[in-house]
């Protein structure tokens, strides 16, 4: 509440400081943090650009146009592929599905992932040891490959590829997780409120973990990237997204002989992926630093 | 820290188990293996069908088929393949001879570079070059895999012809025949070797550097280091004899468990450069719908994880005395 | 004793052609690209020659594979892929091998004569070259004929698991004569592509060896020496070259056999390199790592490979030919004015215009189902239907006269009904069929059908489960085209995924099949295609383009869109020298 701030007098300022909310001191650090901030505003531009821009563009994502490989041009910006769909259509639609699966990846991974990993490491034990292995189960599999198989089975709609990714990814978030809780789990606090009779559950979900959050939101962010990519590897391979649906990867994946004989199919979806992915990971970046500032503060 | 080694082992029998069967499970239900053979024209004869189902196990219920496999692996048998005369077992020891290959050396390579680029990051830290490499390592870690890998292909055939010999290879781990000797062999597989080792370690690099980085930084601000340093030491014996032997440790743990992801990275190299490891195997394996095969890999590769990070978690107890394995 | 061809000579034998290379670059969507296969248009069979005294003596050659070689038994099911016959055509004989304008010709380096002496009971007599051997020196007989024969005629070895019987099982006895050098086979019912008998995708082996196995008179020496074949890498051969090496998954290696008992071979060794991604073909031809290429043609692809210097490539039309399919067993489409609608409303010149079309304006509608264009016999029985045209209104005519009517846009049945969306499927990752069911739905659009798009991994079982409506697939046909017409459209056989059945289709296809007039077969086979146009169950879109590329200095090789493959001269191919 910024306006509160200069209604004080002066001399309450240093007072008002210092109630400043631990979401306002991380939103200043990651101010401070340029690329990140900078990132931030590409990746809305694109986010922005894909679903706005995408929706109102002339041609709709499956609209045949009749110009067949063309460059890019006034009438098509992105140009056109083979049969005649308007690129630019195309990577807009495979950037909202891309990003809608990384998205998707992201939340459902976050939550399974967190609940798992601070339930186990709260009540540790045998329930610990129990959920663990499970994770391990999942750990112990190359993530590309199960997936491949799996995509191979479910059928390549987009959310069912989102699905498979974040089934197999929570395991890496409740890792993160259970670390986090069980250090915290020592913590003041929480004897505090285990003194004051609160449930466990209670304790987990009021307690353990919003002070995990930090964490908890820089892995997600960074999950949203490599879900990006993972999607791309997996259509790649044949195995991710499907048509009638598309994505930046199966976009650039179909256009892989392209790169020399008509390029725009090859470097546009492409070069969206790799922004995406980038300003993404640069905004993990500063979420980082903004909710741990010891790591980066070493010498100055 | 036997004892430990061992429990570790036991405990994941029965998770391997389990992933096994849920994989088995799930590739037996997906797809038909007989089904190339029923677009075939003209059609085989139903004969035919029956022979192969029959080879196949495939008039079995599922649950005797994956307690048939799983009893097999113990007299060392992998089950039948779709393909009649391929022998899983071997072949999958071959295969991963090839992958593994791959792997040692990219992740060698992307070691050395993540370890040299991370230190002179943080000891240079917020310097024009701390920027750049963290540039670098941001925009690899954003890169698909296999689009690099694409573009790398064509640099390395625009070199060729720049150089006017064929000094870097495309297709395969080495040429059919080489004519010359030793040397001639060593540097055509060389040649067969730099672009997709560059491909594989460039992901894996850039994510280490990051972490070499930060570990190194919290080294270099820890107070044993300030202690080294305000004693007189000299920075060049700072850094090697005390800063980088601790920051190193947190790279063993991580190496190790990124090991699923290298394989997965191996995945997409092995096909784009045609190399004939385990990744272009299960991509086959997949693809014919051969349940004994796509089992018998995951096997195979979960085991190697789960070694290595076993492997991993002793050499950390080795590297950093304050840990034991009781 | 190999010569490996170094960067600089190859750039120094460039430049000679570079002008050539230049004058064909405008030329645009040809067959032809590149001085080697100019002629090839017009001379398929002896474009690209080259005399032997104009070659270099040896050479080594790296041919593209596509596929790994799992079963070494091209006869077996199994076995039965192309890769496999592609490489048996070095080391396995064939009594009949097509030619590339897909005629099929006797194999005159293992026959002195085949013939059709008698047409009722069909007899067929066969003369072997006097020194025709295996390469250990036996004698190629009767024996070995007869052999091959027993395997896969159903009868003799129930666990031979064929790829195919036809033919072999209405062979009614096989006669030896002159030393096993020659043979008399009667049929039991005629047998109109009796030349296909030891030739297309079966290849001959050798039945001494096969007796090493077991003994080849009882079902169980006969199945296990056909396990043998399948499981072993060939150390026999009866072709000009013979196996030195099978690199697993890498490469095959073939050296000249020294008991070749033709003409060549020229080159000192010819490797079968395996790539199986047609997308990294054309990165290691321009790295020079295989020298000659055979993928299914892709608009980048050719592309690319067009813009290798000194290397040139060749389109030509192939036996296999993309078709749209109704599946009957769905109530609205076993209704015949509907697909009449659908199939006129699509524009099969639009179609190939936006996907094989970029590359090559060889592609035209194909206007029959059994035969193509260069084939004998080939009719046009599609013309007369106006189905293909992209006739909109037509389409709506035969609607509204059959009492259909539109409803807010939608079709609704004589009865009322609203016709449901419909799916077209194919197979998934490939995208010139993806395009093609993406304009059939785009097509028949206005006629108030809405076509889904939907892929399919799994082609075979999606047919043979009937779960699609429409089907865009391909099918191979044959330079013996019969026995598979009749597997195709008649009543009640496997490969009739849509449910077609005509009594009338089912008597003339039967007729043509088993016919000892190959001419009254043929009128019989374009008879039966005209009802089955007629019938608006498959619609033929175009053939299938092939492509070969290859570097300029190599000679004799040429395209051969049949299963027998550019490799059916293998032992006339060879470098020019400088």
């Amino acid at each position: 509440m910024p306006e509160r701030i200069t209604e004080h007098a002066p001399a309450e300022r240093e007072f008002t400081v210092a109630q400043r909310s631990q979401g306002q001191l991380v939103l200043r650090r990651f101010l401070r943090h340029r690329l990140a901030v900078i990132s931030l505003v590409v990746l809305l531009a694109v986010v922005l650009l894909a679903f706005v821009g995408g929706a109102l563009w002339r041609y709709d994502v499956a609209t045949l146009t009749g110009d067949y490989s063309q460059p890019p041009s006034w009438g098509h910006p992105f140009g056109t592929d083979a049969v005649g769909h308007d690129s630019f259509a195309q990577v807009m639609r495979g950037t909202q599905i891309s990003i809608g699966i990384a998205v998707l990846v992201a939340v459902f991974s976050t939550l399974i992932g967190t609940i798992w990993g601070a339930t186990a490491g709260y009540y540790r034990g045998a329930l610990d040891t129990v959920m663990m292995r499970i994770s391990d189960l999942i750990l112990t599999l190359p993530l590309l490959a199960v997936a491949a198989v799996l995509g191979h089975n479910v059928g390549g709609s987009w959310w069912l590829i989102a699905l498979v990714i974040a089934g197999l990814y929570w395991a890496y978030v409740s890792r993160v997780a259970r670390g986090v809780v069980l250090s915290l789990r020592e913590k003041e606090f929480i004897e505090a409120a285990k003194a004051l009779g609160a449930g466990d559950a209670r304790i987990i979900f009021r307690h353990l973990i919003p002070n995990a959050l930090g964490s908890i939101i820089v892995n997600a962010t960074v999950l949203v990237a490599i879900a990006i990519l993972l999607e791309t590897a997996l259509s790649f391979l044949g195995v991710g997204v499907r048509p009638p649906d598309t994505s930046l990867g199966l976009l650039v994946s179909s256009a892989q002989t392209a790169v020399s004989t008509r390029p725009w199919l090859f470097y546009l979806p492409g070069l969206f992926i790799i922004v995406i992915a980038l300003t993404i990971n640069f905004i993990g970046d500063g979420l980082r630093d903004a909710f741990d500032p010891q790591q980066t503060k070493v010498r100055e | 820290m036997l004892a430990y080694a061992v429990r570790r082992v036991l405990v994941s029998m029965p998770i391997l188990i389990a992933a096994t069967f849920l994989v088995f499970v799930m590739v037996a239900l997906s797809g038909d293996p007989l089904s190339e053979l029923r677009t075939r024209n003209p059609p085989p004869p139903p004969r035919t069908f029956e022979l192969e189902a029959q080879r196949l196990n495939l008039d079995e219920p599922l649950l005797t088929r994956y307690w048939g496999w799983l009893t097999g692996l113990f007299r060392g048998d992998f089950g039948p393949s779709t393909q009649s005369t391929l022998q899983i077992g071997p072949e999958l020891f071959a295969r991963f001879v090839v992958t593994f290959r791959l792997i040692a050396l990219a992740m060698l390579v992307a070691l050395v570079l993540a370890v040299i680029v991370g230190v002179i990051s943080a000891v240079k830290q917020y310097s024009g070059t701390d920027y750049t490499f963290t540039f670098a390592g941001f925009l690899f870690l954003s890169m698909p895999s296999f689009w690099f890998a694409i573009l790398l292909k064509e640099a390395g055939i625009s070199f060729n012809n720049a150089v006017g010999s064929q000094v870097l290879f495309t297709i395969g781990d080495s040429s059919v025949f080489v004519e010359g000797g030793t040397w001639a062999q060593f540097t055509d597989i060389l040649g067969h070797m730099i672009l997709p080792t560059i491909s594989l370690a460039l992901l894996s690099f850039a994510a280490w550097s990051r972490f070499q980085r930060a570990s190194m930084l919290e080294v270099l601000g820890s107070d044993y280091v300030r202690l080294a340093r305000a004693k007189g030491l000299r920075q060049r014996k700072v850094m090697t004899r005390h800063a980088l032997r601790t920051a190193l440790i947190p790279l063993t743990t991580v190496t190790a468990l990124d090991l699923g992801a290298i394989i997965s990275g191996a995945v997409i190299t092995e096909i784009v450069y045609q190399w004939r490891g385990a990744g272009s195997f299960l991509l086959e394996s997949i693809d014919r719908n051969d349940v004994y095969a796509v089992s018998g890999w995951l096997l195979v590769a979960a085991t190697f994880i789960i070694l290595f990070n076993l492997a991993a978690d002793l050499l950390y107890a080795v590297l950093d005395p304050r840990i034991r394995y009781a | 004793m190999s010569i490996r061809r170094s960067r600089v000579t190859r750039a120094a034998a460039l430049v000679a052609g570079a002008a050539l290379v230049l004058s064909a670059c405008g030329g645009g969507g040809g067959g032809a690209q590149g001085e080697t296969f100019a002629e090839c248009e017009s001379n398929p069979n002896t474009c690209n020659s080259a005399e032997a005294g104009a070659l270099r003596d040896g050479g080594e050659v790296a041919f593209a594979l596509e596929k790994n070689i799992s079963n070494w038994n091209a006869n077996s099911a199994e076995g039965n892929v192309l890769e496999t016959g592609l490489v048996f055509q070095s080391v396995l004989p064939k009594a009949f091998v097509t030619q590339p304008d897909l005629t099929p010709a006797m194999n005159e380096n293992l026959l002195v004569s085949a013939e059709q002496t008698n047409s009722n009971p069909q007899t067929l007599v066969y003369q072997i070259q006097p020194d025709a051997v295996w390469s250990d020196g036996t004698p190629i007989t009767a024996t070995d004929f007869i052999y091959n024969w027993r395997t896969q005629n159903g009868r003799d070895c129930p666990d031979c698991a064929a790829a195919t019987t036809s033919g072999y099982d209405q062979i009614r006895s096989i006669e030896p004569a002159g030393n096993g050098k020659a043979f008399t086979v009667t049929m039991s019912t005629p047998y109109t592509d009796w030349q296909a008998l030891w030739s297309g995708d079966v290849v001959i082996y050798p039945a001494h060896i096969a007796a090493q196995q077991g003994d080849i008179n009882t079902p169980r020496g006969l199945a296990a020496a056909y396990e043998y074949f399948g499981r072993t890498v060939p150390n026999y051969s009866a072709g000009p070259f013979q196996i030195e090496e099978f690199q697993n998954n890498t490469a095959v290696v073939v050296t000249p056999n020294p008991r070749w008992y033709g003409e060549g071979p020229n080159l000192d060794r010819l490797i079968f390199r395996i790539i199986t991604e047609a997308a990294q073909e054309p990165p290691a031809l321009a790295n020079d790592e295989v020298q000659v290429i055979y993928p299914q043609p892709q608009i980048d692809l050719v592309q690319q490979v067009r813009d290798i210097p000194g290397v040139s490539s060749f389109i030509g039309m192939g036996l296999q030919w993309e078709h749209y399919d109704f599946n009957l067993e769905n109530p609205f489409l076993a209704e015949k004015p509907l697909r009449e609608a659908m199939f006129t409303a699509v524009d099969r010149q639009g179609i190939i215009d936006a996907t094989v079309g970029q590359f090559t304006d060889k592609a035209e509608p194909l206007n029959n189902h059994n035969l193509m264009p260069q084939q004998e016999g080939y009719t046009d029985v599609v013309s007369q239907t106006g189905y293909g045209n992209g006739n909109v209104d037509a389409a709506r005519q035969v609607l509204s006269d059959a009492g259909y009517r539109m409803q807010d846009e939608r079709l609704i049945t004589p009865n009322g009904r609203p016709v449901p969306p419909l799916r077209i499927r194919y197979t998934v990752g490939n995208q010139i069929r993806q395009d093609q069911s993406e304009l059939f739905a785009q097509q028949v659009a206005p006629l108030g059908v809405t076509v889904d798009v939907e892929p399919t991994d799994d082609l075979g079982g999606t047919l043979s489960e009937g779960d699609y409506d429409i089907m865009v697939f391909a099918w191979v046909s044959d330079s013996f085209p019969f026995s598979g017409a009749l597997q195709l459209w008649s009543t009640g056989s496997e490969s009739n995924y849509g449910g077609y059945s005509n009594p009338e289709v089912d008597r003339l296809l039967a007729a043509a099949a088993s016919s000892t007039n190959a001419d009254q077969a043929r009128q019989q086979l374009n008879e039966s295609n005209r009802i089955l146009a007629e019938d608006a169950y498959v619609l033929p879109l175009y053939q299938k383009p092939t492509f070969i590329a290859l570097y300029d200095d190599i000679a004799n090789v040429r395209n051969n869109s049949s299963l027998d493959g550019p490799l059916y001269n293998v032992e006339q191919w060879g470098i020019r020298a400088e």
